[in-house]
């Protein structure tokens, strides 16, 4: 099952506060919803715990992150690997980080989802939401997170 | 946890996981191995029991901690005396069973329908038995046997 | 002597079952039931994947979960010389835990032990495996292409299994050149699944001695305990099958699954009885599937309807492993009964199979070898060529049937028929159904704009199987067996080769051995399913028990009557030749009076034999001289919503012909639980993969089961043309009905939209296709 998403948030940081943000694990790590634990392995590699209910199918899952900096420092690719109840769940997402003036930076971003096992099967009908949830919600989290430490 | 069902009339205390299922506290605490599981999904209908005399509900889909203080019959309950109920007879009268692993299922479905609607028509027993899958019968037979069921415990209002 | 015993007639008697008792009763004793001390739970950890490369399994932390005893994987069962196991048919092998890679979704990774159910679950959620996605094949048609190569641990690199073909393809093809009309049609027979209620599973237990008793959901325990003596090397004396009660088998307790040789291996390294059930998900993602047949279907005919040619080449999707359970020199089974109940001059089928990344299996769902998919092709095709020829779909059968006298008849594509009369079982569905009236109201429906459809179908079965010199599986030939021991009182005990899943044989097999010997039937306990006391048999599926297994116990129950005889003489005081069979007692030739019965015999054999073998006991062991054909004809009567789509089957009638009848009531039984499969095949199932791989149709929810409300009212009839060598006339009936209705069904909702110019309709025929297809004519319909 093929699922793909886009969006866009403004965060109130400057570019260099949003850029060195989401360099870091453990901060990117809890903007995940529903997060549960996170362990960091190193700069860009860490694993996540998180709730994941999708229709009868609930517990907690296990990701592993791998994070993508751009030497230019302008775009973040995350590559996340996971599963729970014999089931795994492939996401990639990507942000281009933004200047966008008045204090504020854009994060333009879209990813993608393939989900196999059970997740897919039972709750096919409902995932298509849950991982639409999972993909933007860390996102605004992040804008949240921002922007609550610069205000 | 501890628990307490009385089962067939005989009070069970067993402490059990929290998330035991009514199916399995049945066929593993109580060694009742009538009731039957046959789906993940609530779908199949083998496992269902009465509780509290006259309420279908299936086994898988409760913890035996939900049937606390309540009264459950399986069909290892339903003959009185060594004499078999009336729906037991019936279903055997009329071949409303062959490999026989959803029947404790339909009889027990049955028993509540029979407890609501003592004179269900053939539309009304389908319906009632549509959580209960048979993958042998047809069903057709089946239909009869709680007819006919319907039929003996009205001309006979002292049998259970 | 004494007052008269004799039980006359149990033959054709609509005997209530013997069974009965103990499964309304909550008494009956499934796999599931049992329980040993100390005895383990196993459950299986499953590939998300269809296909990918294992980069590793990390079991540490399945080890902490408290009541988790060991973890055992595909590394540790190769380093036993147990990775992998043979198929049915023994011409492939599947892995039993995965090695290397995965290459079905939810395959076998690794198998927990633990103390409970809850904790063996608990452990398989936390065994980490790494996987590294491979390119997915999930059609047959891809992996044609051998772009991806999915088995390179065969001999051959490709994914090509098998070439199969019967007939004479040059001469076929002229004949279909030359014909006046022609019709061709591609028709898939979806991937489904038989989905018992009761899930396959097993217990494995070594007693003291090291001995093996194994308790497992099998329809042919003999086979299981020379399977699992080849693949794990225990002799075959050290292993005891015993396969209870089971909770209906339809084909897909046949196989033998990685789940069953993981808990033997468990039972044994941890030396404690080990209990694995699979859940729903589990069976029916990946136990044996059934069907999966791409078929082009091809027939010639002369412009009057006769038909010259039939053509049939097949495309058929086995999944990751050839696990199809089909016997070793007929990969497609018994395919070639294709040409149906027609006299076709000539013909030619041919299937080529498929590896893809999906579950394994092709196995018979209620069905005899893919004879569902052969009947289905033809009486699908006949209806589309009585499109083409503007004829009666029933004229044009009766035209194209083989008569009467040409029985035994030999089929074109290698068959001999042994008896039918096809014309007869026609006519009487057509009287009981009232087929003129119901022609004439589809008529006035018809100009009012609705849509009423009648959907015959004319199947032949080929079933019985069956004679040695063509069927083995694993190289055992398809014999079966019987045992019989009449006790002093006149009680006996019975035994086969065969398995009851729901069939009735501790009834119907009562009611052989009580008619051959005048004895009680009440009084013959009927055992099967134990290897320790049963005859080895081939078990129960292909409808083979009353042909194979049946016709034993008729024939060890005649030896049983000629050793009673020599102690009738010598009860009545003659010579042998002076003591005749008749009316269900022995008597003296010409002297009704003077008789005994054989309850009476049965206590001399043990008390007074005078100089005969003592005891009153015989074995059997039959191999069949041809299948058995059974036949019917089926009618369907539907009405369809324009709007909706939906299809309401209103009558269907099932006229069958299964020779002499044992139990009438149990065929009827049989009859009424066939057509709901074939009623679930033909509107409701399919096993779906997405183009990723994904089982979609992993549960009840997803893989749909009639409910009583959906499911017809099923009138029955039927004609009887005994089968002339097996010694009682029967044939078998269990598979008919899902044989023969699929393409009933299917015909008459196509029936019901020819006005609109519909011709074909994939099954399952939904509800949402129905709609799809009346949208579509209607707009073609509106340009034109």
């Amino acid at each position: 099952m093929n699922l793909q998403y886009s969006g866009e948030e403004t965060i109130t940081a400057d570019k260099a506060t949003v850029w060195k943000f989401i360099n870091d694990p453990e901060q990117v790590g809890r903007c995940l919803p529903d997060v549960v634990d996170v362990t960091v392995h190193d700069p860009t590699h860490f694993d996540a715990v998180a709730k994941v209910g999708v229709g009868p199918v609930r517990g907690n899952f296990k990701f592993k992150f791998e994070l993508q900096p751009s030497a230019a420092g302008d775009r973040m690719d995350m590559k996340i690997t996971g599963g729970g109840f014999g089931s795994a769940i492939d996401l990639t997402a990507g942000a281009d980080v933004i200047e966008a003036g008045q204090g504020t930076t854009k994060l333009n971003w879209s990813g993608q989802a393939v989900a196999r096992g059970p997740v897919a099967a039972v709750g096919g009908r409902v995932l298509d939401a849950q991982a639409q949830k999972l993909i933007s919600q860390t996102f605004a989290n992040v804008r949240e997170r921002l922007s609550a430490a610069s205000g | 946890m501890k628990v307490s069902i009385k089962v067939n009339g005989v009070q069970y205390e067993k402490d059990v996981e929290p998330r035991t299922l009514l199916a399995y506290f049945l066929r593993e605490d109580c060694g009742l191995t009538g009731t039957h599981v046959g789906c993940d999904t609530s779908s199949c209908g083998c496992c269902v029991v009465v509780m509290d005399g006259d309420r279908a509900v299936k086994a898988c889909t409760m913890f035996a901690a939900q049937a606390d203080g309540h009264e459950i019959l399986t069909v290892e309950g339903l003959a009185q005396g060594g004499a078999l109920h009336p729906l037991q007879q019936a279903f055997w009268d009329q071949h409303g069973l062959q490999c026989g692993y959803c029947t404790p299922g339909m009889l027990m479905t049955s028993y509540a329908l029979l407890k609501h609607k003592p004179n269900p028509s053939d539309g009304e027993i389908r319906e009632e038995l549509a959580g209960n899958l048979c993958r042998c019968t047809g069903y057709n037979n089946i239909v009869k046997a709680v007819r006919q069921a319907a039929e003996t415990l009205q001309a006979a209002p002292a049998t259970k | 002597m004494s007052t008269d015993t004799t039980i006359k007639g149990s033959l054709g008697v609509p005997m209530k079952r013997k069974e009965d008792p103990r499964f309304i009763q909550g008494k009956g004793n499934y796999v599931d039931d049992l329980s040993f001390p100390g005895m383990l739970y196993m459950a299986l950890v499953r590939s998300p994947y269809p296909h990918a490369e294992i980069a590793g399994i990390d079991i540490s932390e399945a080890m902490k979960v408290p009541g988790v005893v060991a973890v055992i994987t595909g590394k540790d069962l190769e380093a036993a010389g147990l990775g992998w196991l043979p198929t049915f048919h023994g011409l492939d092998k599947q892995m039993v835990l995965a090695i290397g890679k995965v290459l079905f979704q939810y395959q076998e990774v690794a198998a927990v032990f633990a103390e409970s159910r809850g904790a063996a679950a608990d452990g398989a959620e936390a065994v980490q495996v790494d996987y590294n996605p491979l390119p997915v094949v999930a059609d047959p048609f891809t992996s044609k292409k051998d772009e991806v190569l999915l088995r390179p641990d065969r001999e051959a690199k490709t994914n090509h299994i098998y070439h199969w073909e019967v007939g004479d393809r040059d001469r076929t093809d002229q004949a279909l050149q030359a014909s006046e009309k022609r019709i061709r049609q591609r028709m898939w027979f979806p991937r489904c699944h038989p989905a018992p209620l009761e899930p396959c599973g097993c217990v494995a237990q070594f007693d003291k001695m090291g001995r093996l008793h194994f308790h497992v959901t099998s329809q042919a325990p003999h086979v299981y305990r020379t399977a699992v003596s080849l693949v794990t090397g225990i002799p075959e004396d050290k292993i005891h099958v015993i396969s209870p009660d089971i909770g209906g088998g339809f084909g897909n307790k046949v196989p033998v699954y990685p789940g069953y040789v993981c808990a033997i291996v468990g039972a044994l390294k941890i030396g404690r009885p080990v209990k694995w059930i699979e859940s729903r998900t589990e069976n029916l993602t990946s136990t044996g599937f059934a069907r999966d047949y791409h078929m082009d279907v091809e027939i010639g005919a002369k412009a009057d309807g006769t038909v010259t040619a039939l053509k049939v080449s097949t495309t058929a999707d086995h999944g990751a492993f050839d696990a199809a359970a089909d016997p070793s020199k007929y990969p497609a089974g018994m395919f070639g009964i294709v040409t149906g109940s027609y006299t076709f001059p000539t013909a030619h089928a041919e299937v080529d199979a498929f590896f893809t990344n999906k579950a394994p299996g092709g196995i018979a769902y209620r069905c005899s070898f893919r004879v569902t998919e052969a009947s289905f092709a033809i009486e699908r095709g006949m209806d589309i060529l009585a499109d083409e020829l503007g004829m009666d779909p029933v004229e044009l059968r009766r035209k194209n049937f083989v008569k009467k006298e040409q029985f035994p008849f030999p089929s074109v594509l290698g068959f001999t028929y042994d008896s039918g009369d096809y014309h007869k079982t026609l006519e009487v569905a057509l009287e009981k159904i009232g087929y003129q009236a119901l022609l004439k109201e589809q008529a006035e429906k018809r100009a009012k704009g609705e849509l009423m459809g009648i959907g015959i179908s004319t199947f032949t079965e080929v079933v019985g199987a069956g004679p040695s010199k063509h069927f083995d599986i694993l190289g055992i030939k398809m014999f079966d067996s019987a045992e019989i021991r009449i006790h002093p009182t006149g009680s006996g005990i019975v035994r086969t080769g065969a398995k009851s899943q729901g069939q009735g044989h501790e009834t119907t097999w009562a009611q052989i051995v009580a008619e051959e010997l005048g004895l009680d039937p009440q009084n013959i306990l009927v055992e099967e399913g134990d290897t320790d006391t049963a005859p080895y048999g081939l078990g129960t599926y292909a409808s083979r028990s009353t042909p194979t297994a049946g016709a034993a116990l008729a024939m060890a129950a005649r030896r049983v009557r000629e050793r009673a005889r020599k102690i009738a003489a010598h009860l009545l005081e003659v010579g042998e030749g002076d003591v005749e069979w008749k009316d269900y007692k022995f008597q003296v030739k010409g002297v009704p009076a003077k008789s005994v019965t054989m309850k009476e015999v049965a206590f001399a054999a043990y008390t007074n034999m005078g100089q005969n073998e003592p005891g009153l006991e015989a074995t059997q062991y039959y191999d069949p001289p041809n299948m058995t054909f059974p036949h019917g004809a089926y009618i369907a009567v539907v009405d369809v919503d324009r709007d909706t789509g939906e299809v309401k089957v209103r009558r269907f009638l099932a006229v069958d012909d299964c020779g002499t009848i044992i139990n009438p009531m149990i065929v009827e039984g049989q009859v009424h639980g066939g057509l709901t499969e074939g009623f679930a095949i033909a509107f409701m199932q399919e096993i779906q993969y997405d183009k990723d791989g994904n089982n979609l149709n992993t549960n009840f929810t997803d893989y749909l089961v009639p409910t009583s409300l959906e499911t017809p009212h099923w009138e029955t009839a039927h004609t009887v043309t005994p089968s002339p060598h097996h010694p009682i006339g029967a044939k078998g009936v269990g598979e008919s009905p899902n044989v023969g209705s699929p393409a009933a069904f299917v015909n008459a909702v196509v029936d019901a939209l020819s006005p609109l110019g519909v011709r074909h309709i994939e099954m399952p025929v939904t509800r949402d296709k129905v709609w799809r297809a009346i949208r579509d004519a209607e707009a073609k319909k509106g340009q034109s």
